[in-house]
């Protein structure tokens, strides 16, 4: 059948990924302890400086990723119109209003909805809407939150916003001891430090792969397999998987196998993916022979931490994050992708709910084109709110896009 | 000879006729500025006309390339005043870091508007503790050294004396105030909130010339008695139709918490010691914007209690469509107006596009509520 030959191959991972992420959520759902009481599970930022967390035994557990899964299953839109009742506009942020939906009617992706937070722990290196949305969630469940707080860089970042940073990794050491009733240990966060970064290294080598032609997998892959770097880093289990991950990759490289049938268009994804979308439209560029190879959302986690000294370090990585700088800055980052993966044009997911990611799309793309002369896709969606997407009028753009080029 | 009161209200349908006169009189810098945490006294300190900015009522010409529709109008049409040029007067651009819209405005203001020179006062977003306050002023440290490097050195004592102008401003703008809470009759809230609104327009000491001849007027006048008192919550108040619609229909805002309202000029800058450190103290200390985090200190009660100062029976949220930070604040704090028992309503706009009969029937609702 022709359908069957456009058909991506199936990463052999994706079971262990599955595996990987249902024992954390059901770890993170049955954490009592013998003597009655539970491991602490704190709610995190996408962006947060998790390692904290690990290092104190403390369960990370991510809205955001959570956010995704909703929007996956399409079920974000119903939870969020729970919110929406309460007075959050609809013009707000859709994983805060799916996810404040889902903290107030114990429900969502995962059966029962999240497990409750004992705290939260907010860095706003990826927007300022985090700050908002913790806020609520501390009202709701009446827990402390941490704000940790990373000035945005527009041209140059000061050393006292460095030093600002570094203080709060000192801090949020203390908030965490205060917490947890246990000291915390400098040795086992430079243990965890150096699995992040093992696993890091290791992410930042799948997404490699994708250099060659043709590219093994594409970014609609990169959005799933990205889950445990974001939710995980720190631990073994996850270095384990994205070895496994990079060996499967590796082998299609060698083999010449790639994630498009007959790859003639190479691309670049910008934004949070359309995530009620992603197998459509997917399966929409695919059967156009386009490989989005890379993208800029995926990479965001791919921060460098040094050993030697993980805090000022850290404080460094996740103040620099690519949501954090200015548009010059983010497109010097686009051209390097640009350029690396060789790529034809770039697809611009104009996010609604994402205005840090968002405003200043139109400006990149002017810009991109007259730095590498490659031209730019707009798609006006959301990441999760589906009420506001047009299938019909995107894959109508996508086409006649492939087509110009 | 026209009032001062007059003088004032006829510049609000040319706003920014005084800073051009300003700079054609003394051939002296003009700085834009959008936020009420830019640091006002350094730039004046620094010889420079400081101007606030917070768009206008207009259809967008060339900001749509720019920035996207489900953007705020706030940022929408600042740019696109810049863009047609009808800010040629400004000199530089100070931004301060507030929301995720003024930070992505800022990169696209600072690539395309042209202004010799951009500054960015990368405030924290956590607004509490020492750690906070050290890097403010910090941070102060480098928008001084910036703006000195763009408009020529100034030293602490000139930093001292731009404080005291500014403290006087402050105190007569909180004068006002006091004498509206006791008596909004005397004034209705549309000049009121423009008094306050172009004491960020014009040369300061003027301002405070003119203030001082409205309040000796005002001390000791009485006004109309009956009017529904009413807080107004939001960021920028710009609609003057709006506010004039609310006083024909028998309410006022009797006290607000707009950022070109009471948070503009609430809190004093110390006259003693290191004036940056000064500076840091009102930041840290004052009314904070939805954009800024302070653990131990809603805004929801801040509100509830100066609403019930200001003897107001409801409140008016007045907020622009796109508007996060302030839209996640609204559902606590509604919450608390609800139950200290005043009645609330929720008003979104977007400059521009605003129906004032659409808004007159839900205000006369509003009222009628009220009345019972």
């Amino acid at each position: 059948m022709a359908d069957e030959k456009i058909k991506s191959p199936k990463i052999q991972a994706t079971e262990q990924m599955k595996q990987l992420i249902t024992e954390y959520y059901i770890d993170a759902k049955t954490t009592k302890l013998p003597e009655g009481s539970h491991k602490p599970i704190c709610w995190i930022t996408s962006g947060g400086p998790v390692e904290f967390l690990i290092a104190a035994d403390v369960i990370p557990i991510y809205p955001e990723n959570h956010g995704a899964m909703c929007g996956a299953a399409r079920i974000a839109p119903g939870l969020a119109e729970v919110a929406e009742k309460m007075g959050f506009s609809r013009d707000l942020c859709s994983y805060a209003r799916a996810d404040i939906g889902g903290a107030l009617t114990e429900s969502g992706a995962i059966p029962g909805g999240l497990p409750k937070p004992d705290f939260l722990l907010c860095c706003n290196n990826i927007c300022g809407t985090v700050v908002k949305w913790y806020e609520e969630l501390a009202r709701i469940f009446d827990v402390p939150m941490f704000l940790f707080d990373t000035p945005f860089i527009h041209v140059e970042k000061p050393e006292h916003a460095t030093e600002y940073v570094r203080q709060q990794c000192l801090e949020l050491v203390k908030f965490l001891e205060e917490r947890t009733g246990s000291g915390f240990s400098l040795e086992r966060f430079a243990e965890v430090a150096m699995l992040s970064v093992e696993a890091v290294d290791l992410w930042k080598g799948v997404l490699a792969t994708a250099e060659s032609r043709p590219s093994p997998f594409t970014c609609f892959d990169a959005f799933i397999h990205m889950a445990p770097i974001v939710t995980l880093r720190g631990t073994q289990k996850v270095v384990d998987y994205y070895k496994l991950l990079k060996k499967e990759m590796e082998d299609r490289v060698a083999q010449g196998v790639g994630a498009v049938h007959d790859e003639k268009y190479r691309l670049i994804w910008d934004n949070i993916p359309i995530w009620y979308e992603m197998r459509n439209l997917g399966n929409l560029f695919a059967e156009n022979r386009a490989c989005l190879v890379a993208d800029t959302y995926t990479t965001a986690w791919a921060v460098d931490i040094r050993i030697e000294d993980p805090l000022t370090s850290m404080a460094d990585a996740y103040t620099k994050v690519y949501l954090n700088i200015s548009i010059d800055i983010m497109l010097e980052q686009l051209v390097e992708l640009m350029e690396r993966y060789e790529a034809d044009g770039l697809v611009m997911h104009s996010n609604r709910s994402c205005k840090p990611y968002s405003l200043g799309q139109y400006d990149l793309s002017r810009a991109v084109a007259e730095r590498t002369g490659k031209p730019s896709l707009i798609i006006e969606a959301d990441m999760t709110d589906s009420r506001v997407y047009s299938e019909a009028q995107t894959r109508e753009r996508v086409e006649a896009f492939i087509e110009s080029l | 000879m026209a009032s001062a009161l007059e003088t004032l209200m006829e510049l609000r349908d040319d706003p920014y006729s005084r800073a051009r006169a300003w700079k054609e009189r003394t051939g002296g810098s003009v700085v834009g500025f959008f936020c009420c945490y830019a640091p006002e006294e350094l730039l004046h300190a620094a010889g420079a006309l400081p101007v606030r900015v917070t768009g206008e009522n207009r259809t967008v010409s060339k900001a749509g390339a720019h920035l996207q529709s489900y953007c705020c109008s706030l940022a929408r049409t600042a740019l696109d005043m810049a863009l047609t040029g009808d800010l040629d007067f400004l000199d530089g651009t100070v931004f301060v870091h507030t929301c995720d819209t003024m930070q992505r405005l800022s990169d696209i203001w600072r690539l395309n508007a042209g202004y010799p020179f951009h500054v960015d006062f990368a405030l924290p977003v956590r607004f509490e503790g020492k750690l906070a306050a050290e890097y403010t002023r910090a941070e102060l440290g480098l928008v001084r050294s910036k703006l000195a490097h763009a408009l020529g050195q100034f030293d602490d004592d000139a930093i001292r004396e731009s404080i005291r102008v500014y403290n006087r401003n402050r105190a007569l703008l909180t004068e006002l105030y006091d004498l509206r809470r006791a008596d909004p009759g005397i004034m209705p809230c549309d000049q009121a909130v423009w008094v306050v609104a172009s004491a960020a327009l014009m040369d300061k000491a003027e301002h405070n010339e003119i203030l001082e001849e409205i309040l000796s007027d005002l001390r000791g006048a009485s006004g109309r008695s009956d009017r529904i008192r009413l807080f107004g919550v939001g960021s920028v108040m710009d609609q003057w139709e709006f506010l004039g619609m609310l006083e024909d229909l028998g309410g006022t805002f009797a006290d607000d918490d707009f950022c070109t309202g009471h948070r503009y000029f609430e809190g004093d800058v110390s006259e003693e010691g290191d004036p940056l450190d000064a500076l840091t103290g009102r930041l840290m200390e004052r009314g904070q914007c939805a954009c800024k985090h302070t653990p131990d200190r809603e805004r929801s009660a801040r509100i509830v209690q100066r609403a019930r100062a200001c003897g107001a029976r409801g409140a008016i949220f007045f907020q622009f469509k796109f508007c996060e930070p302030h839209g996640f604040d609204y559902p606590a704090i509604k919450k608390a107006l609800d139950e200290a028992g005043f009645a609330t309503l929720e008003l979104e706009m977007e400059q521009g596009s605003v129906s004032i009969e659409q808004l007159r029937t839900r205000v006369e609702a509003l009222l009628e509520t009220i009345r019972g």
